[in-house]
């Protein structure tokens, strides 16, 4: 199977419209840097990656470590109760041997006993109340129990595992009443315990190599299992940002089919219902823009000519004249709104003089306006879509002259990476609970409203904001000193001039 | 004597109320209500009294506005306005490589167009001042006489293109800045549509340059403007 994953994302062909020459066209410019929730993501997508990297080694762990223990634990039982047996009964084999001997008299214990304890690493006796040893140190009884001594001087053979000079010893101890005697032999168990140690280091790094091995194992399932997920969320992250054509696709797997078809058709109706609504906003862009045009015409006609008519009419005509304008900026305005909620408007970005800048766009409608620049500002470059800036400052300063009596000063000032442009009036100003909701669409102010003035359209602050947000920056009011208020346009500025 | 304008538009009533404020202006206005129509009119008027612009809008039943501006270019350098309803991109590009030399957006005020017909009309008197020649390796402008030659052979460019080319011939070397072009040959302030430039360089290249995907005279300066090498 190829590497690349069970999921994929295509894009699919733009549905053919009839009206070629008016089908929507969705280019939003792809953001540089990736808004924030898929770091969110991310970091889910890795805790559950671990997860379950750590329930499969978990499980390698316990079932390798329960066989290890049970292959150790009859193997020892096993080669242990073998060992012992046979050498337990060559213990009493060599206290035949030594039975005889021992009836006698007089006898060279010590080297009777060293031929009868071939396969004895050590051999003691015990003759009348007299210890004999093969070997002297240390010195019989020393490294027999007590207990061991008094069983088997009491006429039971008995045995135990003990340590002699720290090698494990296997001990057996035959009485032999006939002589008054016993007999105990020494066998070294080193050699078992030396088979039983490797075989336990052996199952040990059996058990940790299943355990890695079963933690490999769960970080490979865990990333393929996530890869569609993964891919899936790229997807979506994808058609957030624009690429409604965005598709998955799979090749394998029934329960991919799922999520592909589940999401395909999602991210189809999503298109669809854009595309409409994208299709409407330009139909109804097309239809009101017709009449416009034409209101506009006729009106300059009669405007050009208005003193032919009499009095009555040059009224009606002012009159007219001021609601087309007025209904003709808020057609632009709303069409403006809705090709940014669609991503269709386009951005043209330069490098420019922030003084150049924002003389020019005050001197565009408001020259009137004072302009003044706080230390080197004026010199700073700025990254805007000139356009766009000047409709934020012809916003703000048409919003002074229909609610606060015009803009007093324009004052530009930077604040480490931020250019602020602050449009300032004496006007009444914003109360503090409604300096949020004046930017909001349709939404005028309580001296607005109060006022009654028929200018606003309602939307020069809401345009101004989305303006402002698609240049990387933001507008915010305050309080003005000595009164009234203060609209500030804030954008990054350029770390060194373009020059 | 009055400038003669050719409207092409198929809505009647923004056609009646354009003709009356045009006319107002002190224009002389024929009508046409096609694509088809418009070259046809075009065509009959240059045995007599040929257009001295046209304003074309884009969305036009049957033949659209780009194809009617595509095809007015296969022989004619008649400046041309187009009238687009959309500020899309892609519709005022793609009008601008059809060879319009301005653009307005509906609904636009009537002094708005009037102010590029006027403009744009200067700008086809123009080019009475300067030297006689110049010469740029294989390029050879006569500015009054508004002829260019590239190797000896004459390239025709339409009025907004020849003057975009002697405003830099006029500043060899130097870079002038978008705004700047704008400026001198569009007549438009510092708020002009920077597309407009681009795309007339553009086509200035296809037309002047040997390999226009690698220009040798008109030389694009990343971040501030052309300048013309020779």
């Amino acid at each position: 199977m190829s590497g690349t994953g069970l999921l994929r994302r295509v894009h699919v062909r733009p549905k053919e419209r009839d009206q070629s020459a008016r089908a929507p066209r969705l280019e939003r410019p792809r953001p540089a840097t990736r808004p924030s929730e898929p770091r969110l993501h991310q970091r889910r997508h890795v805790g559950l990656r671990a997860r379950i990297t750590i329930t499969f080694a978990l499980g390698a762990a316990i079932l390798s470590g329960t066989i290890a223990a049970i292959t150790y634990f009859s193997v020892r039982s096993s080669i242990v109760t073998q060992q012992t047996t046979s050498l337990y009964r060559e213990a009493v084999a060599s206290a035949e041997v030594l039975r005889p001997e021992l009836q006698l008299p007089v006898a060279a214990w010590p080297h009777l006993l060293e031929g009868a304890s071939a396969g004895a690493r050590e051999a003691i006796l015990f003759r009348k109340h007299n210890w004999y040893a093969t070997s002297p140190f240390p010195a019989p009884p020393a490294p027999l129990s007590r207990a061991l001594r008094a069983t088997v001087l009491s006429g039971t053979p008995a045995s135990e595992t003990i340590l002699v000079r720290s090698h494990p010893t296997y001990v057996v101890g035959v009485p032999i009443p006939a002589a008054n005697s016993a007999y105990f032999a020494l066998f070294s168990m080193s050699e078992v315990a030396g088979t039983l140690h490797v075989l336990l280091a052996s199952l040990l790094l059996a058990a940790v190599v299943v355990t890695l091995a079963g933690a490999l194992l769960g970080s490979w399932a865990a990333s393929r299992a996530l890869r569609p997920l993964h891919e899936a969320a790229e997807a979506a992250l994808d058609i957030a940002s624009g690429h409604l054509d965005t598709r998955l696709e799979t090749d394998d797997y029934a329960d991919l089919a799922v999520l592909t078809s589940a999401f395909n058709s999602m991210a189809d109706r999503l298109q669809d219902r854009i595309e409409r609504e994208v299709s409407f906003t330009s139909d109804v862009n097309h239809e009101l823009r017709s009449p416009l045009t034409t209101l506009a015409a006729s009106l300059s006609v009669l405007e050009g000519r208005a003193e032919e008519l009499p009095e009555r009419s040059q009224r009606a005509l002012a009159l007219l004249g001021a609601e087309v304008r007025r209904f003709r900026r808020l057609v632009d305005e709303l069409l403006e709104i809705s090709r940014i909620d669609a991503g269709l408007s386009d951005v043209s970005m330069a490098e420019v003089p922030l003084g150049d800048l924002v003389r020019r766009s005050v001197s565009a409608g408001f020259g009137s306006v004072p302009v003044e620049f706080v230390g080197e500002s004026a010199e700073r470059y700025v990254s805007v879509d000139k356009r766009r800036f000047e409709r934020i400052l012809a916003n703000l300063l048409q919003n002074a002259d229909n609610y606060a009596g015009g803009a007093t000063r324009v004052r530009v000032e930077t604040a480490g990476r931020l250019a602020r442009v602050a449009v300032e009036d004496e006007g009444p100003g914003i109360p503090l609970e409604e300096r949020q909701r004046i930017f909001d669409r349709f939404s005028r102010g309580a001296s607005g409203r109060r006022r009654g003035l028929g200018e606003g359209t309602g939307l020069g602050l809401a345009i101004a904001t989305e303006h402002a947000r698609i240049l990387g920056g933001r507008v915010y009011v305050e309080e003005n000193e000595p009164r009234g208020a203060r609209f500030v346009v804030e954008i990054p500025l350029l770390k060194e001039a373009a020059q | 004597m009055a400038s003669r304008i050719l409207l092409v538009e198929d809505d009647e009533r923004i056609r009646a109320s354009m003709r009356l404020s045009l006319e107002d202006e002190g224009y002389e206005i024929a009508e046409a209500a096609t694509g088809e129509d418009a070259l046809e009119s075009h065509a009959r008027a240059l045995v007599s009294e040929p257009f001295d612009l046209l304003v074309v809008d884009i969305m036009l039943p049957g033949m659209d506005g780009f194809a009617c501006c595509r095809e007015l270019r296969r022989s004619s350098a008649v400046p041309i306005i187009m009238v687009t309803a959309r500020t899309d991109t892609h519709d005022i590009v793609a009008g601008l490589e059809a060879g319009a030399d301005d653009y307005v957006t509906k609904p636009f005020e009537p002094k708005e167009l009037a102010a590029r017909i006027r403009a744009l009309l200067r700008r086809a008197r123009a080019g009475e001042e300067g030297p006689v020649a110049l010469t740029f390796g294989d390029l050879e402008i006569q500015p009054e006489a508004g002829v260019v030659r590239r190797d000896g052979e004459e390239v025709h460019l339409t009025r907004t293109e020849f003057l975009l080319l002697c405003e830099l011939a006029a500043n060899t070397g130097k870079v002038l800045s978008r705004e700047q072009l704008l400026e001198r040959v569009w007549s438009y302030d510092y708020f002009g549509d920077g597309r407009l430039v681009d795309v007339h360089i553009r086509r200035l290249r296809t037309k002047i340059e040997l390999d226009p995907s690698e220009p040798r005279h008109v030389i694009t300066v990343r971040g501030l403007g052309y300048k013309l090498a020779p």
